[in-house]
């Protein structure tokens, strides 16, 4: 459950005529336009269009009951980020115990034949369109955990400070900290040496 | 400054949490010593790439849908997962990773589920990643009660041979579902005496309501 105190207004804050709406309006003029943010941490987090879909449909459908609830949130996107962050964890821990992620996490070895493929995950249009640097930048992050994953889209990409994340997440500025470095570390190892703004150089 | 204390300032250089004094130390040392300075533009160009990374576009109707169904909770809440309808051109995705020598002959568990709209063809498609191009493989599949391929009315059970190409294989298969259905879609794929069995759960979203 997402801590309420740093993200709520008053209640009296919230006007009757809202609170008397349909849930089903408020929630659409509240979540609608969040729905691509919540989509694009997703894809960050997962990697792969269906999943991140996935994920932020399990998202509404577990926030609409808690409509009135929302009407009350003064910052939404932060919150929503948790709430988000919180299913896709859950969700990993829940796919760890399934066959697929089994194959999917054997290939963390360095001469697992699975890290050959192409993609393990995403349809042909996206394999078609990973190539060269992006190719290489998504292979490096599927190879961290979904924690350091997501301090480093949290981070690293959406900005939210570390001390932000610390009252967010629910977690430790220290085990954060020690995160992202492990996070950045890896992605350095992974990554080729030459500086990656030469991506688009590689045609030319 | 050391390059061990330079490795240990270096995230928070990244973030631009060192004061006026720390950034002084570290840009003399950085001036001179080139394995640090490799290291810190090595971790700039990385950081910036990730920043780069856009994800690919949502699903036209996404939002649309996925709102919905969040928000009539009888028409898709048992639906949880979105996937796209026939009808969009698009078709319910599962990603089946195989490869040799991770062939298990473990218990079948169901591992996914899609759902469908009785007497609504959708297409569910099924990728399976073999680490090397498999000869004569063979690739069978049993329906459960009310559920068929379209083209093959009547028959709960098929199986083909066929070649897998090393990377991703798609397999495509257009399901209508008739009424309610209490089994899982069973596909096994077998080769060289190794088989692997996956299981799908059928969910039937209702002859109305979408």
């Amino acid at each position: 459950m997402p801590p309420v105190l740093p993200f709520r207004r008053t209640r009296s804050a919230v006007s009757p005529y809202r609170r008397a709406r349909p849930d089903a309006l408020n929630f659409e003029d509240l979540l609608r336009p969040q729905v691509e943010y919540l989509y694009r941490l997703a894809w960050r987090f997962t990697g792969s269009v269906a999943d991140a879909e996935d994920l932020v449909q399990d998202v509404l459908i577990k926030l609409f009951p808690r409509t009135q609830e929302l009407l009350e949130i003064e910052k939404l996107r932060p919150w929503l980020a948790r709430v988000l962050y919180n299913q896709f964890v859950d969700s990993v821990r829940r796919q760890a115990r399934s066959p697929i992620v089994e194959l999917a996490t054997a290939a963390e070895g360095d001469d697992n034949p699975l890290d050959t493929l192409p993609t393990t995950r995403d349809g042909p249009e996206e394999q078609a369109e990973r190539s060269g640097w992006r190719e290489r930048i998504l292979r490096a992050l599927d190879r961290l955990n979904a924690e350091q994953r997501a301090v480093v889209t949290m981070h690293d990409v959406e900005g939210y400070s570390l001390e932000e994340l610390e009252t967010m997440l629910e977690t430790p500025l220290g085990t954060l900290k020690s995160r992202l470095h492990r996070a950045r570390q890896r992605l350095r190892a992974l990554l080729p040496m030459e500086p990656f703004s030469a991506g688009e150089r590689v045609k030319g | 400054m050391e390059c061990s204390e330079f490795a240990m300032r270096l995230d928070d250089l990244l973030d631009g949490g060192l004061d006026a004094l720390q950034r002084k130390s570290v840009q003399e040392h950085l001036e001179r010593c080139p394995d640090c300075r490799h290291q810190h533009e090595q971790a700039l160009a990385v950081l910036e790439s990730v920043r780069k990374l856009s994800p690919p576009a949502m699903h036209p109707g996404f939002i649309d849908q996925a709102l919905s169904r969040a928000t009539r909770p009888a028409a898709g809440g048992a639906r949880s997962k979105w996937r796209p309808i026939v009808g969009m051109g698009l078709a319910a995705s599962l990603v089946l990773g195989v490869a040799l020598g991770v062939f298990l002959a473990t218990q079948p568990e169901p591992v996914h589920a899609v759902a469908l709209t009785i007497d609504r063809p959708e297409t569910v498609r099924l990728m399976f990643n073999s680490a090397k191009p498999l000869k004569a493989a063979t690739l069978s599949l049993a329906l459960p009660e009310n559920v068929e391929l379209v083209g093959y009315s009547g028959r709960r059970e098929l199986s083909w041979q066929t070649d897998l190409r090393e990377g991703g294989n798609l397999m495509q298969l257009p399901l209508v579902v008739r009424g309610a259905t209490k089994d899982d879609l069973v596909a096994s794929l077998s080769h060289g005496g190794s088989s692997k069995m996956f299981r799908l759960k059928i969910e039937v979203a209702g002859s109305s309501g979408m």
